[in-house]
């Protein structure tokens, strides 16, 4: 590993322990980010990317666990850390932009408690310091420090999103996890927000990871792009290869949809069915009964992720070199 | 629908323990006649000794007493040879004896026949008022959540203001004026005062569901409104409907219980209650006779911790929050 | 302010329906108990008697709406008749009696339970995979599945009446002299046990209506935030989750009340404490109907405002509830 890769994963398979079994929701995705890089991942909703994300932080709960593999942070092996490690890191090595802002914050304390809050968890300052990096941290997500007062209720979903980003980067994370940050929000509230990101990220260097089920809005901002379905990346590369011509069927598929605007309703534009129970998966590749273009092979054995060209890599018997 | 609903409630541990418990009350209800050892109003055991049996037109000729609690009738009849009828009467308030494993009441009623016989009356009080307020319930809220509009707003605000009124007080001040004792004025008391709990949960479910995906699809094309109340809402309303039946119905147990033991039941009627009221009128407290008061209560304890043990599975079946991690 | 107003609005209009509801109740009860009472009391002067027919609504002349109204003028000038049972005792002067004994014990274990069980409810939930969790949660609800007045039973047969350790029932020791310290120190002792009996069969209702708020608040984003900003986990649990899962318990309040109300009524009649509830039992015993109804009409008004103090609570607890946003 060279000495700027920031996040490495390994074979990492994490899920859900349910009474029908365990769901293996993220299944051996092998990834790796470098320092200031912007990772898109994309896919469909239920391919494993909140998992994935939850994960990365450290986060599952409840039912959920990582399974297997490594999760390497600046060369540590996060999967093996410890409690008080995790609390040591997070939010100052690495920090997460939830969905739903207004889920996300905390409704009965004000913008400003929260946001001193998580300062004064990691850093030995007074209340006055501590406030003032708080404002400090709103007036670079264009936020009027007033607002410190404000109950999270009072504010737009716009504004919602940007305080939970600048609470997110108030201690200078390194990585910033963002999933599915714009998908509550409407059109000219998501672009705002996006530029907002692209801009912060020029001026504070962290790498991103970007999680959407728009791969249409991923290709225009992100430097890298893994595609995800049913719990594993099935096709990964720059952003711009991607744009220019998606190897895999699904990214093709993905690329031609049109999220919905309308609500949860969503109808895939370009793909035919629905994403597969994970506890029952289809034999050979798991997008073949969807696929416009599977053969009898996609049904019997399932495609590994492999190198397509020039630092791209394709899951798929019809793509790359594996053909 | 139903039928998966059952069988998860069957799975879970809690609920399978709390159905067991339910279900044994029950076959007791039923099988009264069979487990209680006396009728639940009798004082007496009447035995008939010698040759055949006794006819109408019989004649007494000697009455013996040789103890108290004992008499020996001799009668002659015209068809049939003489008889005796002997008499074992009850002791009255006795402790708990081979003969009454919970011993007696004031007027010598074997307590553990009572207690048998009055799960009866206790459980088909609960289980049918807490049937009749959840349809009643269930009626109101979907009429109230599925219309909207002005029939909503009268519905849940009558809702609203008649959960605050406090409803035991309601409840023994209605019984206080009917002079009609019985089962049946305490069932409606029980409903009257219990309704609105209910229906302002359910009728928030309905609102939740109206509100669906599924439903709001059905409704943007033009599906029947009994299509979406009946296919689409009710069924989901089946898990949340079922958790209220058992709360209703364990709450219309207490509240029997404790308006016969006020004395605002039918004291006639033998049910865990009215054992409870007589233990009280007769001091059964005060005279240490714990195994007059203290079972009844038990019992009514045990059918409604298997009520609650049923309710904390749905919750968890319908909520997976709840569940164990 | 708008809240303000629509809570208070409700609070009138809901202390109406009770009036209205304590009007109608006598009137539209078959086999008119109250006349058939009446014709049994025979030293009634006749102005009393006249009076007591105008509260029952038994003088036909008077059309129902005009009776309406003056019992309404009646009832906001403090004038509830006189009671059967302590003839000629206005019945008001016997609420004067036994309300402070009520206030006192409901009050005080109300509270306790409320404190207590919101506490274990808690607690419960943040560690709901050790053993003594789920104990107390299965005790709690078993006990919640008594009667109030066998509970009050047991403690009595057991602590009272066998052990010997608390006075068996009524508020005061009767050859104290009243005010005396002797006197309180009494008033304690016999409080201790119908305190008891309210507190321990209520505390499982706000355990567990808590419990199940806090499961859900737990599984909200919000919390998970604050864990991933390494939040001391006392912060977390107060100020992140107790503090709004505490919301929907206040605003149900009204309902728990009028549960615990209910059973604290029928406490003080196993215990004869000589408050509102057991006032009730010798009113309903003694058929004492215009006692009952000063009664019924008391209970709810108490309810009724303690709810809309609760709803006042929500008001500071809860900034959306402030603004008017929810
Ligand atoms: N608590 C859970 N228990 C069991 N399975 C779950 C749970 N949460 C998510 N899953 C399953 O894990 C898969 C991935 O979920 P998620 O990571 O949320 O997907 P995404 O974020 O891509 O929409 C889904 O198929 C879902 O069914
Ligand atoms: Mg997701």
């Amino acid at each position: 590993m060279d000495g700027n890769t920031m996040l490495e994963l390994i074979d990492l398979r994490a899920g859900y322990d349910t009474v029908r079994g365990f769901v293996r929701a993220v299944d051996g995705v092998n990834l790796r980010l470098k320092s200031g890089e912007f990772l898109g991942i994309a896919g469909e909703s239920g391919c494993g990317k909140s998992t994935l994300a939850y994960a990365i932080m450290g986060l599952l709960r409840d039912q959920a666990r990582v399974e297997s593999g490594a999760i390497l942070f600046k060369g540590r092996d996060l999967v093996r850390a410890s409690a008080e490690e995790w609390k040591q890191l997070r939010w100052t090595g690495m920090a997460m932009v939830f969905q739903s802002a207004m889920n996300a914050l905390n409704p009965v304390l004000s913008v400003g408690e929260q946001l001193v809050d998580a300062i004064h968890a990691h850093r030995k300052v007074s209340e006055a310091e501590a406030r003032a990096m708080a404002v400090e941290m709103l007036a670079l997500v264009d936020i009027n420090g007033d607002r410190l007062k404000s109950y999270p209720h009072q504010l737009s979903g716009g504004m919602r999103q940007r305080v939970m980003i600048a609470m997110a980067l108030i201690l200078k994370p390194d990585l910033l996890v963002m999933d599915e940050p714009t998908t509550a929000l409407d059109v000219v509230v998501q672009r705002s927000i996006i530029e907002k990101i692209a801009e912060l990220r020029e001026k504070l260097g962290f790498s991103v990871i970007f999680i959407t089920h728009d791969l249409s809005l991923l290709v225009e901002i992100s430097d890298t792009l893994a595609v995800m379905y049913a719990g594993k990346v099935c096709e990964y590369g720059p952003a711009r290869g991607l744009f220019d011509g998606p190897l895999h069927p699904y990214s093709r598929g993905l690329m031609n949809s049109f999220p919905s605007l309308t609500g949860p309703i969503t109808r895939m534009g370009g793909i035919e069915g629905r994403t597969p129970e994970l506890l029952a998966l289809p034999p050979g590749c798991r997008f073949a009964p969807r696929c416009p273009e599977a053969v009898e092979r996609c049904r019997e054995a399932e495609p590994a992720l492999l190198p397509a060209g020039a630092d791209r890599s394709c899951a798929c018997w019809l793509h790359g070199e594996t053909r | 629908m139903i039928k998966g609903f059952l069988r998860t409630l069957v799975s879970n541990g809690k609920s399978l323990v709390g159905l067991l418990i339910l279900g044994a009350f029950i076959l007791i209800a039923l099988l009264a006649p069979i487990i209680a050892p006396y009728p639940p109003k009798a004082d007496r055991v009447e035995t008939v000794v010698a040759l055949g049996p006794p006819a109408t037109n019989e004649e007494q000729i000697k009455e013996e007493t040789p103890s108290a609690d004992l008499d020996i009738l001799t009668y002659r009849s015209t068809t049939t040879k003489d008889y005796q009828k002997v008499i074992h009467y009850f002791p009255l308030r006795a402790k708990p004896s081979a003969a009454h494993i919970l011993g007696t009441d004031q007027a010598g009623h074997d307590l553990f026949s009572q207690l048998v016989w009055g799960s009866r009356v206790s459980l088909f009080v609960g289980l049918s008022t807490g049937l009749f307020v959840t349809l009643v319930a269930l009626a109101l809220s979907l009429v109230s959540g599925y219309l909207g509009g002005i029939v909503d707003d009268v519905i849940s605000f009558f809702t609203n203001v008649m959960l605050v009124i406090p409803g035991l007080p309601l409840m023994i001040v209605i019984a206080a004026y009917i002079t009609m004792r019985g089962v049946a004025p305490i069932i409606i008391i029980l409903c009257i005062s219990e309704w609105p709990y209910p229906t302002r949960l359910l009728r928030s479910q309905v609102l939740t569901l109206k509100n669906r995906d599924f439903v709001r699809v059905s409704a943007s094309l033009g599906e029947r409104t009994s299509f979406i109340v009946f296919r689409e809402i009710l069924p989901n309303m089946i898990s949340i409907a079922m958790a209220e039946f058992f709360a209703m119905s364990m709450l219309a147990m207490l509240g029997e219980a404790t308006l016969e033991f006020i004395g605002l039941g039918n004291v006639a009627v033998v049910s865990w209650g009215t054992i409870l009221f007589w233990a009280q009128t007769n001091g059964a407290l005060l005279s240490g006779a714990w195994w007059w008061f203290l079972p009844p209560g038990l019992a009514i304890a045990l059918v409604g911790t298997s009520f609650v043990l049923i309710n904390f599975a749905i919750d968890e079946i319908s909520n997976p929050r709840l569940r164990k991690r | 302010m708008k809240y303000f107003l629509r809570k208070l609005g409700m609070l009138l209009f809901t202390l109406f329906v009770a009036l209205t509801i304590n009007f109608f109740l006598p009137r539209l009860m078959p086999g008119d108990p109250a006349q058939a009472l009446l014709g049994k009391m025979e030293n009634i002067p006749p102005e009393q008697l006249d009076s007591l027919r105008a509260a029952f609504g038994l003088d036909s002349q008077e059309p129902l709406p005009l009776q309406y109204v003056h019992y309404l003028g009646n009832t906001l000038r403090g004038n509830f008749g006189v009671s059967f049972s302590r003839f000629p005792m206005p019945v008001a002067e016997v609420m004067r009696i036994a309300i402070p004994w009520t206030l006192a014990l409901m009050g005080i274990s109300t509270i306790l339970s409320f404190i207590i069980g919101t506490g274990l409810g808690i607690l419960a939930a943040w560690r709901r995979e050790t053993r003594l969790a789920s104990l107390t949660v299965g005790v709690f609800s078993f006990i919640r599945s008594f009667p109030y007045f066998w509970f009050g039973l047991v403690l009595i047969y057991f602590l009272a009446f066998k052990l010997r350790l608390f006075p068996i029932g009524g508020a005061y020791a009767v050859e104290a002299t009243r005010g005396s310290a002797a006197w309180w120190l009494s008033v304690l002792d016999h409080g201790i046990l119908p305190a008891l009996t309210i507190c321990i069969s209520s505390i499982g209702a706000w355990l567990l209506t808590m419990r199940n708020n806090m499961i859900n608040v737990l599984a909200e984003d919000y919390i998970l935030v604050a864990m991933a900003k390494g939040l001391p986990l006392r912060r977390i649990r107060s100020l992140y989750a107790a503090r709004n899962a505490i919301l929907p318990s206040v605003t149900g309040f009204a309902m728990s009340l009028a549960f615990i109300v209910g059973g604290g009524l029928v406490t003080e009649m196993v215990f004869s404490y000589p408050g509102v509830g057991y006032m009730l039992y010798q009113a309903v015993n003694a058929k004492d109907y215009p006692l009952m109804q000063i009664i019924f009409l008391f209970i709810a008004a108490s309810v009724l405002v303690a709810n809309f103090i609760a709803d006042i609570v929500v008001m500071f607890l809860d900034p959306r509830v402030r603004d008017g946003a929810k």
